[in-house]
């Protein structure tokens, strides 16, 4: 009689099971405990089948190594999507014309060598010859077409979230098998700086609107299979044109929580995670840092409202508190901002700005000098997207409310924060901004933040907006230095935003993981070695 | 459903109240703990003092909340970096901050008191608007009978079927967490259940003799409810309401750590347990203090639902009577 | 029994049209996914062409009639956040929430009974009240916290586990721990209050009397009526869990389920990702409390399904 009911219990447990999993799994489990271990088998029974093949592929038996990456990738196209659990993993696969070298200097990838200059709006790279993509296509000129095409082709239609890093871009012609010319719509000071972020696909690839499913790049890594949701493998590439990597194969997983992401550090099955957040890495066997391109911060209204008085302006940034958001927030891991978006790797950095100083008292006198004391200032952040967002803002909020004013803080959904960042008309008094710079270039924040009409940019500073103009379009790299140190400087002196600080990318590795991470945040696997 | 062949009297209509109450609160997947008390878990002055503590726990709850303004020492999100991971006062930590203060710099004790107002504030605001719509919405259907009652439990039926969670969860995304919004969507969420009960209690009543003579003789109907009917309510109400409270506070903190619940400034257990989380492995108070406060709170709550059922319920008194005595038996 | 079948069903139908319904109305009151879609830098020409492209600049009625029409189709449209087809990244994502439902039911089923019953030996007793007190606790426990200490101490510390997806024995258990706990806690009440309310009844008694064992009174009659209520709470903790419940879990755990996918949707706004997994969800509820009806009829014959 027991055994009758609790047989009918575990029907009934199953019935749930096998009512949605019958019809995509295919397995007719009989009982729930063998549907849990059977797929739990068979996912194991891959893993195995897939280090087999690894292998018998790769000549170099290297050892394996899992990742665990923050985000799992939205798609696997080199193209389509700006996002960083994609290039985390198309790092590994694809390759670029240009490489960056550990200071953050462009240095040739596919490219033989750093491009020339054939007239104002012509480039020309000569290429890498005996390099092959994973399908055994040879790389040539052909395939450099076919990725400038399509990306090209993409932005006009809309399709790819990189049109901010390839707007510019016209076309290519093969002038031989190994020489291309790019050529763009302007003089273009930054087209080899966007050569080290277009991704370099097959020829035929141009017309194609997906690469997602089968990617296939000259990389040291080749694509082995992708279990959505659990995990993408890599295997190495044995014939890879720079010497096979030392790793054998590797494995991408994915998890939200930084906690979690150190658990399975700890327990061993990592062995990298990536945005170790600043309270886990007490506990993580080997904390591995780079300084970063990340730059939090408050984008203020010059033109209106309370915050267009530059006292005022001034006032916000000495009220906070930059040291123990350093030390507090990120435990360490970052630098007091020195007054300006671009870190220290990047072209137009301007070394004679300092941060500005913690002096609660000047702010709190400054802002009752301006006749504002009391009054209400918007701030508007939204949290969960970048790391620290919501704790830096809650932490920015109090300092301005002990400066003397009533700070109200909407935290926003993505959306609607999105909603509030886009809307030209009524800029709010602050705005919570991650500001990153992906491709190393100057242009990329200063046009977007800095330069009036720029999607977040609450200035109408017409010098700083034609200095901007004049640095995109000048070619000499000592030039662009100087004309961008001037444009930084116009915004530290009216203190157009609050600063904060400049994060370090943080990570955790296990005790065996030999690497250095990069100022490019790229996480190279052949680069990583086991000891 | 229902049953058609008794096995005798007793079992008859105890099978019969038992069903009903069981369905309505597994409909829901409520928590069952009313049931504990059954066979006198209670039954003895030592369990009473259980519900005796946790009575106690909760009304220091409730006075820490209604006077949470003047008690705490700070506001709730007050405090700068500068006062960020102090101790408590036990631990080498001063008296300013005397369960020391979050990662954020804000103190302990004042979130856990301004947290406490927000958890009840919602749980209560929940537990009356839906209780009330609820109660109305099975008074309406159970009295008026026919096409009536099958479309308003029809709609029942449907709303209870519904992927609860989702819904709330959808709500928020178009609504934006806050206090407010979080209690209109629980409540959206929770109604169903009180409409169900009530409906039973007034079938039954209906059938009962008085009721049938005072309609017979020309009551009108609300006069037929007012005086028969929501008396026998109120013991059924106040146990389901407060069961319903107790899986509010939890749905709440739920909904916070998804980060669509409760938003900046204002606060709740549930947002500092999940924040404090965070920060789990460096230092696991700022997310005990919030965490066990809750938990702590809604086993109390639990525990006095457990209670006051059997205070409520004569038959039930009856039954744990009759469960000790054969207790007793068994030990003899 | 055949009526009772197609009332179920045609109520069943109902759920999932308001809920296809309700997913439409809230999904379009947030505004549209094309920010979400498109690069920050993208001019506000782009944004109007690509809404146009979507259709989401036509008025509300005509964008309902399509989508009405897709839903019956089961053409649910790309996922804007996943870029493949929303309803095969559902299906993706849904495996593991059954492993992880299946294996915490299961829990909950081996654990629960023998509770039940070791509580209801005797009522008021030592063990019961310890029994008692533990299984109020468990449900009492908001699960985000408990699955976060359980993170901390087992897998980061004691690294007797693994997070994220994996072999059963390493990712699956803990996880399915703190899914079934609370429901633990329930069903142990459950089985216990009823158990004690059979052994109180007339039947059980007599048999005592006519000189059974007690143990085989418990065993036999009353643990069978006593699976009655067991069995309805049963199948709605388990309709529960899968109505979206498992999220919590899921994120902490970093286990790929639907519920982990579905926050994902809400927040980056994929509104097709969202409609999908709703609807696959509100099949799967009604499903289940179909089958839930028919197994406790063939428990219990006294139940007529009307």
């Amino acid at each position: 009689m027991k055994r009758r009911i609790y047989g009918t219990l575990v029907v009934l447990a199953l019935a749930g099971a096998a009512c949605g999993g019958g019809d995509d799994e295919g397995d007719g489990a009989e009982t729930a405990e063998a549907t849990a271990e059977a797929t739990a088998e068979a996912t194991d029974d891959a893993a195995t089948a897939e280090a087999t093949d690894t292998a018998a592929t790769a000549e170099a038996t290297g050892e394996g190594l899992t990742i665990a990456l923050g985000s799992e990738p939205t798609s696997l196209d080199p193209h389509t999507v700006d996002d960083g659990g994609e290039r985390a993993i198309n790092d590994n696969i694809y390759e670029t014309l240009l490489a960056r070298d550990e200071n953050g200097d462009l240095i040739p990838g596919l490219a033989a060598d750093l491009p020339t200059q054939v007239d104002a709006t012509t480039w020309e790279f000569t290429l890498r010859e005996g390099v092959t993509f994973h399908d055994g296509t040879p790389f040539n000129a052909d395939a450099v077409v076919a990725s400038v095409d399509r990306i090209v082709r993409l932005v006009a239609e809309t399709k790819t979230q990189n049109d901010g890093f390839f707007g510019s871009l016209t076309g290519a012609t093969k002038v031989d098998d190994v020489t291309v010319q790019i050529t763009t719509a302007e003089q273009d000071g930054v087209l080899p700086a966007r050569m080290y972020w277009l991704k370099i696909t097959a020829p035929g690839t141009e017309s194609s609107d997906d690469l997602s499913e089968a990617p296939n790049g000259t990389g040291p890594f080749k694509f082995v299979e992708r279990v959505t949701g659990s995990n993408i493998d890599l295997a190495a590439n044995a014939d890879y044109w720079g010497g096979a990597p030392s790793i054998g194969s590797v494995r991408f997983e994915f998890a939200e929580e930084s906690a979690t992401r150190l658990a399975g550090l700890s327990s061993g099955k990592y062995d990298l995670i990536t945005n170790l957040a600043p309270q886990d890495t007490g506990q993580a066997p080997q904390v591995l840092t780079a300084q970063g391109q990340e730059h939090p911060n408050f984008i203020l209204d010059v033109d209106e409202g309370i915050t267009s008085d530059p006292n005022v302006r001034l006032a916000l940034n000495l009220a906070v508190d930059k040291d123990a958001i350093v030390e507090t927030l990120f435990g360490g891991f970052a630098v007091v901002d020195a007054g300006q978006h671009l870190s220290p790797s990047i072209l137009g950095h301007n070394p004679d700005l300092t941060p500005f100083p913690y002096d609660p008292d000047e702010a709190k006198r400054l802002i009752e000098e301006a006749g504002v004391a009391g009054e209400t200032i918007q701030l508007v952040g939204q949290a969960g997207r970048w790391l620290k967002d919501k704790e830096l803002i809650e932490a920015t909020a109090s300092y301005w409310q002990e400066a003397g004013l009533n700070v109200q803080v909407e935290s926003l959904e993505f959306g609607a924060y999105l909603d509030v960042l886009f809307d030209r008309e009524n800029r709010a008094d602050a705005i919570f901004v991650s500001s990153s710079n992906d491709i190393l270039d100057p242009d990329r924040q200063l046009s977007t933040y800095y330069q009036a009409g720029g999607i977040g940019s609450s200035n109408s500073d017409q010098a700083l907006s034609d200095l901007i103009d004049q640095g995109r379009q000048e070619l000499d790299a000592a030039a662009r230095d100087a004309i961008y140190q001037e444009a930084v400087k116009i915004a530290y002196d009216g203190a157009y935003f609050v600063w904060t600080v400049n994060n370090e990318d943080v990570y955790g590795a296990s005790e065996r993981l030999v690497w250095t991470p990069r100022v490019d945040s790229k996480l190279l696997v052949k680069d990583m070695s086991l000891s | 459903m229902s049953a058609t062949e008794p096995v005798d009297e007793l079992s008859a209509t105890q099978f019969e109240e038992h069903k009903a109450l069981e369905a309505e609160e597994a409909i829901q997947g409520r928590p069952f703990e009313l049931s504990a008390v059954r066979g006198g878990l209670l039954g003895k002055f030592a369990n009473d003092k259980l519900a005796f503590v946790a009575i106690g726990w909760l009304v220091m709850i409730v006075f820490v909340a209604i006077f949470a303004s003047w008690i705490a020492p700070y506001g709730q999100s007050q405090g700068t970096l500068g006062d960020a991971d102090k101790s408590p006062v036990w631990n080498g930590g001063s008296w300013d901050h005397i369960f020391g203060t979050t990662p954020q710099g804000y103190d302990i004790l004042s979130r856990l008191i301004h947290g406490a107002r927000t958890s009840l504030v919602i749980g209560i605001a929940v537990v009356l608007a839906a209780g009330l719509f609820g109660v109305v919405i099975g008074l309406i259907s159970g009295y008026k009978g026919g096409r009536t009652d099958r479309l308003l439990m029809g709609w029942v039926d449907v709303q209870v079927s519904f992927p609860g969670l989702l819904m709330a969860l959808l709500l928020l995304m178009v609504l934006r967490g806050s206090v407010q919004t979080v209690i209109l969507v629980l409540a959206i969420n929770g109604w169903m259940v009180y409409a169900r009960m009530t409906r039973g209690v007034v079938l039954s009543m209906k059938e009962r003799p008085f009721v049938e003579a005072a309609e017979i003789i020309g009551a009108r109907p609300r006069r037929v409810i007012m005086t028969h009917v929501l008396p026998n309510l109120v013991s059924p109400l106040a146990t389901l309401a407060t069961l319903e409270f107790a899986r509010i506070v939890l749905a709440e903190a739920a909904l916070s750590f998804l980060g669509l619940g409760i938003q900046f400034p204002q606060t709740s257990w549930g947002t500092d347990a999940a924040q404090g989380g965070q920060f789990i492995n460096r230092n696991p108070w700022p997310a005990i203090y919030p965490g066990l406060a809750l938990t702590i709170t809604v086993l109390a709550v639990n525990i006095v639902a457990a209670w006051l059922r059997v205070a409520f319920d004569p038959q039930e008194r009856e039954k744990r009577h009759a469960a000790t005595v054969i207790a007793g038996a068994k030990q003899l | 029994m055949a009526t009772f079948l197609v009332r179920r069903l045609l109520q069943g139908v109902i759920v999932v049209v308001a809920a296809a319904i309700f997913v439409f109305v809230a999904t379009r009151a947030v505004g549209d996914p094309v920010d979400f879609i498109l690069p920050l830098s993208a001019s506000e020409e782009q944004r109007e062409n690509l809404r146009v492209e979507l259709g989401f600049d036509r008025p509300m009625s005509e964008q309902f009639v399509d989508y009405a029409g897709d839903v019956a189709r089961l053409d649910f449209g790309e996922s804007t956040y996943l870029n493949d087809d929303a309803l095969t990244v559902v299906f993706d994502y849904l495996p593991k929430t059954l492993q992880l439902v299946g294996f915490g039911m299961l829990i909950s089923l081996v654990t629960s009974v023998p509770l039940g019953v070791l509580a209801s030996r005797k009522p008021g007793g030592r063990l019961d009240k310890i029994l008692t007190t533990a299984s109020l606790t468990g449900l009492s426990m908001p699960q985000f916290f408990l699955g976060q200490v359980l993170v901390a101490v087992f897998i980061t510390r004691l690294t007797w586990f693994d997070p994220g997806p994996g072999p059963w024995h390493k990712n699956l258990v803990l996880p399915a721990i703190c899914m079934a706990l609370p429901a633990v806690g329930r069903l142990a009440m459950t089985v216990r209050s009823a158990m004690i309310e059979e052994l109180n009844s007339q039947y059980v008694k007599v048999a005592r009397a006519k000189g059974m064992p007690a143990r085989r009174v418990s065993g036999v009659h009353a643990l069978r009526n006593a699976g009655i209520p067991f069995v309805t709470l049963y199948g709605w903790e388990l309709i529960r869990a899968l109505a979206g419940y498992t999220v919590v879990v899921e994120t902490v755990f970093a286990w790929p389920g639907l519920g982990f996918v579905l926050i994902q949707g809400i927040k980056e706004r994929d509104f097709y990702l969202v409609q999908a997994s709703v609807f696959v969800v509100a099949v799967l509820v009604v499903v289940i409390s179909i089958v839930i009806d028919l197994v406790y009829k063939a428990l219990d014959p006294r139940v007529q399904l009307s």
